[in-house]
C-alpha cells in the first residue's frame, strides 16, 4: 500500500471532517473521538476503494456514518438517564462545553444548528458549510437527492425564523 | 397569522434556493419574476439572502480544539498502521494462497491447506495485527508470484517485513536462507554452520517450518544432509519438488520424499568463489554442509562465481 496516499488523504480532509462532525455534535471532545473513528475507519477500507472514486465524498458518508451510530446512542443514553433522573428527581447539572468564545451571531446560529432535527442538520452542514453536491449528501444520508434538498430547505426554513430579528438586516419592503 | 396564496408557497422552496445561492438559472429566473410581483415574497427572498450571508460568516468560524483532534488522530492512526496487514487470498499451480503485507514490507505468504477463506489462515491468530483485505497492491505481488511459480522469473524483489519470525535467531535463519541464489541448494547443516551455530541444525529446521514467507524466502532451497529434501509445509514435500524443478533442481523419488541429484550439480565448496564438477578433488566426499549445489553452469555463473580452472566445468561440463 502507498502510505503517502492516505497521509494525503488525512492532511487535505481532516479539517473539513472535524468541522462537519462539530456542527453534527456540537461538541469539540465528541467531534474529536468522531473524526479519528472516521478516519480509522477510512484507513481499514481505503485499499478498497477505487482510484477515481471520489475520496471526499467518501469520507463525508463515513463521517455521517459514524455520526448516526453515535447519535443513536446518545438518544438511547440519553432516554436511560432521564429515566433514571424520573425517579431520583436529580436535577440536570450538565453544562455545554463553552471552548471558545462566539460573536453573538455565531453562538446564536450554533443554537439554531444545533437544535434542528439530526439529518436536516447532517444535510444543511454538508451542503452550506461544505458545499458538496446533493447526490453525496444523499449517499451519505441514504435517502434521495429530493430528500437531501428538502431537508436543507427546511433547515434553512428553521434557521430564518430562528434568526428573526437576530443577527439580520431588516427586511426591505 | 394570514396564510400565505398558493402560489407562493409553490415557489418557497426555489425561492429559498434561489436567494442561497442554489438554485439553477431557470428557477433562478422563475422566483425573479415572481418577486418583482409579489411584496411579500421579495421580502422573503431578502431575509433568506441575510441568512445566507450569515451562514457564510458562520461557517468561517474557527473550529475549536482542531489542531489537537489531530495530533490525537495522527497518534492513533500511527498506531493502527504499525499493527496492519493487508492481505489477498488467490488461486495459485500450489493450492490457495495468502500474501500479506505491512507498510514496510510483504510479511506472509501462506499456503492456505483448508480452502480459499481468511478463517484458514495464521493470520487470523496472531496477536498485536490487524488484518484487512487489499485490492490492486496484493494483486501485482501475487502477478509476480505466479511468474515465479511458472519459471517466468527467477527473482521476487519485494521488501520484507520479518515481524512475525518468532525469534531473533529464526529471523537470523531467514535471512541466511533468503540469500541462498535461485537454482541452489544448500542444507540445514549449512545454514546452522553459517551463522555460527554448527549444532543447530534441527532449530534451523524448525524456524524454516515457521517461515512466513516461503518461496519468497527460498526455504525449498534447504535440504537435509542426505540430499533427501526432507519436509516442506507440513507433509507437503511435493511443493518444495516442484518449486526446485522450476529452478532447474533435478530430484528422484526416495521412499516418500525426493533426494537430488548430486552428481548433476555443480559445487561451490564454502565461500570460493569458483566452481566446480561435484568431481572435482575431493568433493565428492565432502558434507552438504560445506556446499552450495547448483543446477546448472549458468545458475553458478549468476551469483559471480568462475569455473575452477582445475576441473573447467566450462569445457567439461557434467554430462547428463
Amino acid at each position: 500500500m502507498d502510505p503517502g496516499r492516505f497521509d494525503a488523504l488525512v492532511a487535505a480532509h481532516h479539517s473539513e471532517i472535524y468541522r462537519y462532525l462539530l456542527r453534527a455534535t456540537s461538541r469539540g471532545s465528541e467531534a474529536d473521538d468522531l473524526a479519528q473513528e472516521t478516519f480509522l475507519r477510512a484507513y481499514r477500507a481505503h485499499r478498497t476503494l477505487a482510484p477515481d472514486a471520489n475520496a471526499r465524498a467518501w469520507l463525508f458518508a463515513i463521517a455521517t456514518n459514524v455520526a448516526k451510530n453515535h447519535f443513536r446512542a446518545e438518544s438511547r443514553r440519553r432516554r436511560a438517564h432521564t429515566a433514571v433522573r424520573a425517579t431520583l428527581s436529580v436535577t440536570d447539572g450538565a453544562e455545554p462545553e463553552s471552548e471558545t468564545l462566539f460573536n453573538e451571531a455565531r453562538v446564536r446560529l450554533d443554537a439554531v444548528v444545533a437544535a434542528l432535527p439530526f439529518k436536516q442538520r447532517l444535510a444543511f452542514t454538508m451542503r452550506k458549510v461544505h458545499d458538496l453536491e446533493y447526490d453525496a449528501i444523499a449517499r451519505s444520508l441514504g435517502c434521495s437527492a429530493e430528500s437531501a434538498r428538502a431537508h436543507v430547505f427546511q433547515a434553512l426554513k428553521k434557521i430564518r425564523v430562528s434568526l428573526n430579528g437576530h443577527a439580520l438586516p431588516p427586511g426591505e419592503c | 397569522m394570514t396564510r400565505k396564496p398558493a402560489v407562493c408557497l409553490q415557489i418557497e422552496s426555489a425561492l429559498v434556493a434561489a436567494a442561497t445561492g442554489d438554485a439553477d438559472r431557470a428557477t433562478a429566473a422563475r422566483v425573479e419574476s415572481h418577486t418583482r410581483l409579489c411584496a411579500p415574497c421579495r421580502e422573503d427572498f431578502v431575509r433568506y439572502r441575510a441568512v445566507d450571508g450569515a451562514v457564510h460568516a458562520w461557517q468561517r468560524a474557527p473550529a475549536p480544539m482542531e489542531e489537537v483532534a489531530r495530533a490525537h488522530l495522527v497518534s492513533r492512526l500511527s498506531d493502527l498502521r504499525r499493527r496492519t496487514l493487508a492481505y489477498g487470498i488467490f488461486a495459485s499451480p500450489l493450492g490457495p494462497m495468502l500474501i500479506a503485507r505491512s507498510e514496510e514490507g510483504v510479511s506472509l505468504v501462506e499456503y492456505l491447506s483448508g480452502g480459499r477463506d481468511f478463517a484458514h489462515s495464521r493470520l487470523k491468530s496472531v496477536e498485536g495485527v490487524e488484518a484487512l483485505p487489499d485490492g490492486a497492491e496484493i494483486e501485482a505481488l501475487h502477478r509476480e508470484l505466479l511468474e515465479y511459480m511458472e519459471g517466468r522469473r527467477t527473482r521476487l524483489e519485494w521488501p520484507l517485513d520479518l515481524r512475525l519470525a518468532r525469534s531473533a535467531f529464526h529471523r537470523a535463519v531467514l535471512e541466511a536462507t533468503a540469500r541462498i541464489p535461485y537454482g541452489a541448494v544448500r542444507s540445514y547443516a549449512g545454514i546452522a554452520g553459517e551463522l555460527g551455530k554448527p549444532a543447530a541444525t534441527r532449530a534451523v529446521a524448525q524456524a524454516l517450518r515457521w517461515n512466513p514467507l516461503p518461496i519468497v524466502v527460498p526455504c525449498h532451497r534447504v535440504i537435509g544432509a542426505s540430499g533427501a529434501l526432507t519436509g516442506y509445509a507440513g507433509t507437503r514435500v511435493t511443493l518444495k519438488q516442484r518449486l526446485l524443478a522450476v529452478e532447474g533442481v533435478r530430484t528422484r523419488r526416495a521412499d516418500r520424499d525426493f533426494r537430488i541429484e548430486r552428481e548433476a550439480m555443480y559445487v561451490r565448496a564454502r565461500q570460493d568463489t569458483e566452481y566446480c564438477v561435484p568431481t572435482c578433488g575431493s568433493l565428492a566426499e565432502r558434507p552438504l554442509a560445506e556446499l552450495t549445489l547448483f543446477a546448472s553452469r549458468e545458475r553458478a555463473e549468476a551469483t559471480g562465481l568462475a569455473p575452477c580452472t582445475t576441473c573447467r566445468p566450462d569445457l567439461h561440463p557434467i554430462s547428463r
